[in-house]
């Protein structure tokens, strides 16, 4: 394969169209494929070639494809990304025997899987010239994928098994992957609706929906919704693919935060295996109520928990280490009515400066006031609502 | 009954049928057999005579070799007649109905003859095996041509010789549909006349015309029923001799199945002489009458029907090429049927869009095909709603595979569908069936033309045809016919067949036509749009002549005039003047608009360097100061591009306010990216820090914490946290209600929530509806008071 001439490409490429091999088409025009590094295909104008091969539109469709296999083995991403537009805006515009969706399916997945990725790339290239803006690139991506997603999504015509629908989770999970980048959270929302409301939420391949319940999850984290955002991510878990440890890692770094917010603490084997031992102190001090050791663990990862976006949720589970803190104290007194100066006495131990009286009123008061239960102040975490 | 069936299928054996193979066409047959059967009771006519057969045969054959000799169009017909000999003969039931449509057709549009069944569909007559053999069942291809002028006389003739009188009830009341044409439909009841010969009265006018027989079309009807012979012999002409023949066999009802296919043939068209469109043959019986004032050609006294066509023709049209064409073919048209009159008559809902040409052309198709095509559309349409029983089902199957084989419709099959008021009574009776008929004919349409391209092969080849086919499933024969692209053999056909190769040649030609690129491939690649900034100002710097010091801003619509521009010099005193004005006077307006038009200037000449920090500075803490929200956000954009290149003192204090800003959006993804880029040393810069333990105070319900960085803002901070102070401050209050029930003193609340005076803190209590005990004013109800908040 990796040393086929172009008009073998070319022939392979007519065949598996004139097949209605959807696959074999999508790993011809993938750049997951081996072809893509073989220079006798990477040319800078194949126009030519493919238009003697293959029929309109698939001629500009792979013509464009190659011209991007060019561009990338010069490292010349703008280019690929251009090139790849062209690409993507074929799959389901025609009506040919790409509108069967078997057919069509891999091939769109395919390219705009790359897509998402020249344009990612192209971005990195024209910041380090200090050309473009943050997230143009991707952004502009988007919209094209945008584009994909509502031929998809208008497509009430075709039967069930047929219907392009069943390309829309894959296209959002793409695009839940340029919003998170970007940081346009806000943007996800019309796409989850959409899955919401789609009979076929529950039909779509296994890894589409783990994929697409991570982001979801995540988008609920950083809204706040922690239940929501635990089942998701849950959700995500366990049915991610035992295999896919990267994948699973990536889900317990959002997944841990929102458990231990709940009351939920990981164990320490599990940070072992999936090497998340930047959440060890951090469950330590917060089980412990170890305000002291939350703060200094908290800076020592900062940087961690910063660029993975839970930087902001962890320090909520200052919360919960008060409140542990102020439990160890009553544990301590053993009397159901504790004085306030016993509360400050335990705050000034955890180095939490400038505390006065006040201060810890306000601190019992967000800790959920149910320390003014007298039977069980500090029911278990988990049980409270 | 029986007799004649027995002995027809006693026939067939004899012709090597195998009936039994062929599961439609046999069922077909059987449904004819009968009804002959019913029709020849009566009139004792028998349908046994062999000899009758073989005259019939003969005459065919005789016919043919005639045609095949002379030119190409006449072997055209030769082939049709013996295709639709074929078809007839298997599918007559089908055909029968059809034709009982005919009158309709035929009044509604001239061009329209009757089309072939489902046969012609299956069964494009592929060997070349003994074209001696007419009666074979097999396919039928050609559908009558809408001129009749080359109405064969004998096809005439065979249909009068045909005469069946009694006709199966059950037929009769599919018949009832011609029964709109008074005419027609008398033929049909009074008269018991086989529905063939209504085709020939319908087909007469046209005769007549050519002829100048002359009979009237009532006349005709009466002839056919009573003496055909009398009619054939009016008309006359060359046909006449053949007729004769033909003539002798008229009990035999394999002969009236002759017969008919050489109506069919009469009709087809002589290609050269077929109008482009179908719709320009006036020569429907009912057209004749009307035919009256040819010279209206004002648009104004074009029949409404004939307007709201032309229309419907144009909006059809997808390009401009469409239109041309469409324009050209709707004059010829228009003028021949406003000249013949026949516009008034004519049914113009049903007429076909003439666009069809223009889309026909992938089928290489000579003209002729055109108008093949569309009658055939049409007539099958009309013939299949009429169509009671035995094909309904099937057709609806054909629609099946034709939709999976070629998805995209033909032009015709669209306008054959185009609902006609004429058409009403039937759908009533059976809309479903109509539906699927009109897809047949649809059908028979497209599949008509490669055919008919055919027939010039065929005929070289001496009129070489197969009945292979005839005993293959239908099925099967419409699949193969229909899914031209399909590959691999089908089992039933691997007769010898010499056109393959060349239909696989047009197949190629006709796929390469359709799917290469005509012109060079061009990668638009060029024309996407880059995310470049457009047009940097930096690339055409201006430097600016203008001595004003302020100057009023105006957003710029063209060019930058030098002249009007301040340069850097002027700029700064332009700055400093507006800071002094906005320190005595405050005037937010004013100083917006100078600052606005001094960052203009510096823009136009792309000028970006420390004192475009500070212009932008300081109009960020203007618009601050006054809460101008849009002209804060664009200066702090400016600024956190210009920090990169040119970091000022400031830099702390802005980040700080950004961190603020996002407290206020409550967007903590933007705060997550803002943390990242902090670097230690900008984390120390107190209004930073400031502004990030504010924010910790803020994210964790620290109230007391929040209010006291509150308090201590630095810079302009304040400014900022005043936006969403009030908010914080509703949250707090909750809270304290819940903690202090059952009274909470207002002036802990004043302390602990930033209020600066008791007087700001009752305003924003009362603003809340707080209630106070009435014995002590200074403490709130935090019962009720937290119902009410709780409510709001």
């Amino acid at each position: 394969m990796a040393h086929i001439t172009i008009n073998q490409y070319l022939q392979q490429v007519y065949e598996a169209i004139d097949n209605h091999d959807g696959s074999f088409c999508a790993e011809l025009l993938s750049f997951k494929h081996a072809h893509v590094a073989n220079p006798r295909l990477q040319l800078s104008s194949p126009e030519e070639k493919c238009q003697q091969v293959l029929e309109v539109p698939y001629d500009e469709m792979v013509a464009a494809h190659l011209r991007c296999t060019y561009a990338v083995s010069n490292h010349d991403f703008v280019e690929a990304y251009k090139c790849q537009t062209l690409v993507v805006q074929y799959p389901y515009s025609v009506a040919q025997p790409f509108s069967l969706l078997s057919r069509a399916l891999p091939v769109m997945f395919a390219v705009t899987l790359d897509l998402r990725i020249f344009a990612n790339n192209a971005e990195q290239q024209l910041l380090k010239k200090g050309k473009g803006k943050q997230g143009d690139m991707l952004e502009k991506a988007a919209e094209l994928l945008m584009g994909c997603f509502r031929v998809c999504a208008s497509d009430n015509r075709a039967g069930i098994d047929d219907s392009k629908k069943w390309g829309m989770l894959f296209l959002i999970n793409q695009l839940f992957k340029i919003y998170f980048k970007i940081n346009k959270l806000h943007l996800c929302k019309p796409l989850i609706r959409a899955i919401d409301s789609s009979n076929l939420k529950d039909d779509y391949s296994m890894a589409q929906r783990v994929t697409y319940k991570y982001y979801v999850g995540r988008k609920a984290m950083f809204d706040s919704d922690y239940k929501p955002a635990e089942e998701y991510l849950s959700f995500s878990f366990q049915h991610c693919h035992r295999s896919s440890q990267r994948n699973k890692r990536m889900i317990l770094i959002y997944l841990l935060p929102v458990k231990m917010l709940l009351g939920h603490m990981p164990s320490h084997q599990l940070l072992r295996k999936y090497d998340l031992m930047q959440f060890a102190d951090v469950t330590k001090a917060v089980s412990e109520g170890n305000l002291l050791l939350l703060n200094e663990a908290l800076a020592k990862h900062e940087t961690f928990f910063i660029r993975c976006g839970i930087f902001l949720i962890l320090e909520k589970l200052k919360i919960i280490t008060y409140r542990n803190l102020f439990k160890k104290v009553y544990q301590l007194l053993k009397t159901h009515q504790l004085p306030l100066d016993a509360f400050l006495v335990a705050l000034k131990m955890m180095q939490v400066d400038e505390v006065d009286i006040d201060e810890v009123q306000c601190i019992l008061n967000y800790t959920d006031g149910k320390y003014m239960h007298k039977a069980n102040p500090f029911p278990p975490l988990s049980s409270s609502s | 009954m029986t007799a004649p069936f027995y002995f027809l299928s006693k026939n067939f054996e004899k012709e090597s049928f195998e009936e039994q193979k062929c599961s439609i066409c046999s069922g077909f047959l059987i449904l004819t057999f009968l009804s002959y059967g019913a029709a020849a009771g009566p009139e004792g006519q028998a349908v046994h005579e062999n000899p009758e057969w073989e005259k019939a045969r003969q005459a065919l054959a005789s016919i043919s070799k005639t045609q095949s000799a002379t030119k190409t169009a006449q072997a055209n017909r030769t082939t049709a007649q013996v295709c639709v000999l074929m078809c007839l003969l298997s599918v007559n039931g089908v055909l029968i109905y059809q034709l009982s449509f005919f009158p309709q057709i035929n009044n509604l549009s001239p061009s329209a003859p009757a089309p072939s069944s489902c046969c012609p569909l299956n069964l494009p007559p592929r060997s070349p095996t003994s074209s001696e053999q007419p009666p074979p069942p097999p396919p039928p291809a050609i559908p009558p041509s809408p001129n009749s002028q080359y109405p064969l006389p004998q096809g005439q003739n065979s249909y009068n010789s045909m005469a069946y009188p009694n006709s199966d009830p059950n037929q009769m009341r599919g018949y009832n549909h011609g029964q709109g044409r008074p005419n027609y439909g008398q033929g049909y009841q009074t008269q018991n006349s086989y529905q063939l010969q209504q085709n020939n009265n319908q087909q007469q006018p046209q005769g007549q015309g050519q002829y100048g027989t002359g009979a009237g079309r009532g006349e005709s009807n009466k002839n056919k029923n009573q003496k055909q012979q009398q009619q054939q012999q009016q008309q006359g002409g060359q046909g006449q001799q053949l007729w004769q023949r033909m003539k002798q066999a008229p009990g035999a009802a394999a002969v009236k199945f002759n017969i008919p296919k050489r109506t069919y043939v009469n009709q087809s068209f002589p290609p050269g002489e077929q109008p482009t469109g179908l719709a320009a043959t006036p020569s429907s019986p009912a057209a004749a009458p009307a035919a009256p004032g040819g010279a209206q050609t004002r648009p104004q006294d074009w029949p409404q029907a004939m307007k709201e066509y032309v229309q419907r023709c144009f909006t059809a049209c997808e390009n401009e090429e469409d239109k041309d064409r469409t324009e050209k073919g709707l004059k010829e048209v228009l003028q021949k049927r406003l000249q013949d009159g026949s516009a008034y008559t004519i049914d113009w809902d049903r007429e076909p869009l003439p666009e069809l040409k223009a889309k026909q052309s992938r089928w290489e198709a000579v003209p002729t095909q055109r108008t093949l095509e569309s009658s055939v559309g049409r007539g099958g349409g009309t013939g299949g709603s009429a169509r009671g029983r035995g094909s309904g089902a099937r057709l609806g199957h054909y629609r099946n595979v034709f939709s999976q084989r070629s998805p995209s419709s033909s032009s015709s099959g669209s306008s054959s569908r185009s609902p006609s008021p004429s058409h009403s009574r039937h759908r009533d009776r059976s809309s479903q069936r109509h539906r699927h008929s009109v897809l047949n004919c649809f059908i028979v349409g497209q599949i008509i033309l490669p055919l008919t391209v055919r027939n010039h092969y065929y005929l070289k080849n001496k009129m070489l045809i197969t009945f292979v086919l005839l005993h293959r499933n239908i099925d099967d024969a419409n699949t193969t016919a229909l899914g031209k692209k399909r590959k691999g053999g089908n089992a039933g056909l691997d007769f010898h067949d010499p056109n393959r190769e060349a239909k696989k040649q047009s197949r190629a030609a006709r796929f390469h036509n359709t799917k290469m690129r005509s012109e060079p491939l061009v990668l638009s690649i060029n024309n996407l749009e880059l995310p470049k900034e457009d047009l940097s100002w930096e690339d055409c710097p201006i430097v600016g002549t203008c001595q004003e010091i302020t100057k009023i801003y105006l957003r710029l619509t063209c060019a930058p005039d030098p002249a009007t521009v301040r340069p850097v010099s002027v700029l700064r005193k332009s700055l400093l003047a507006v800071k002094a004005h906005w320190k005595n006077h405050q005037d937010y307006p004013y100083a917006c608009e100078q600052m606005k038009s001094i960052r203009q200037d510096l823009t136009v000449q792309g000028v970006r360097t420390e004192f475009t920090v500070e212009v932008y500075e300081c109009h960020a803490r203007i618009a601050l100061e006054k809460g101008d929200h849009a002209e804060f956000n664009q200066c702090q954009t400016q600024l956190k591009a210009l920090y990169k290149d040119h970091p000022s003192d400031n830099i702390g204090e802005f980040t700080a306010y950004r961190i603020l800003y996002y407290i206020f959006t409550k967007n903590s993804g933007d705060i997550t990216t803002e943390l990242v880029y902090l670097t230690p040393a900008l984390r120390a810069d107190e209004c930073v820090s400031h502004a990030l333990s504010l924010r910790a105070a803020w994210a964790l319900g620290n109230f007391h914490r929040f209010f006291q960085l509150y308090r201590r803002a630095p810079r302009m901070a304040s400014y900022l946290i005043d936006k969403f102070v009030e908010r914080e401050r509703v949250i707090a209050l909750k809270a304290l209600l819940k903690t202090f029930r059952p009274d909470l003193p207002v002036e802990y609340v004043q302390s602990s929530l930033g209020f600066l005076c008791l007087d700001s803190c009752l305003a924003f209590l009362t603003g809340l509806g707080v209630t106070f005990f009435p014995s002590d004013p200074s403490k709130i109800d935090c019962k009720t008071s937290s119902a009410c908040l709780a409510a709001s």
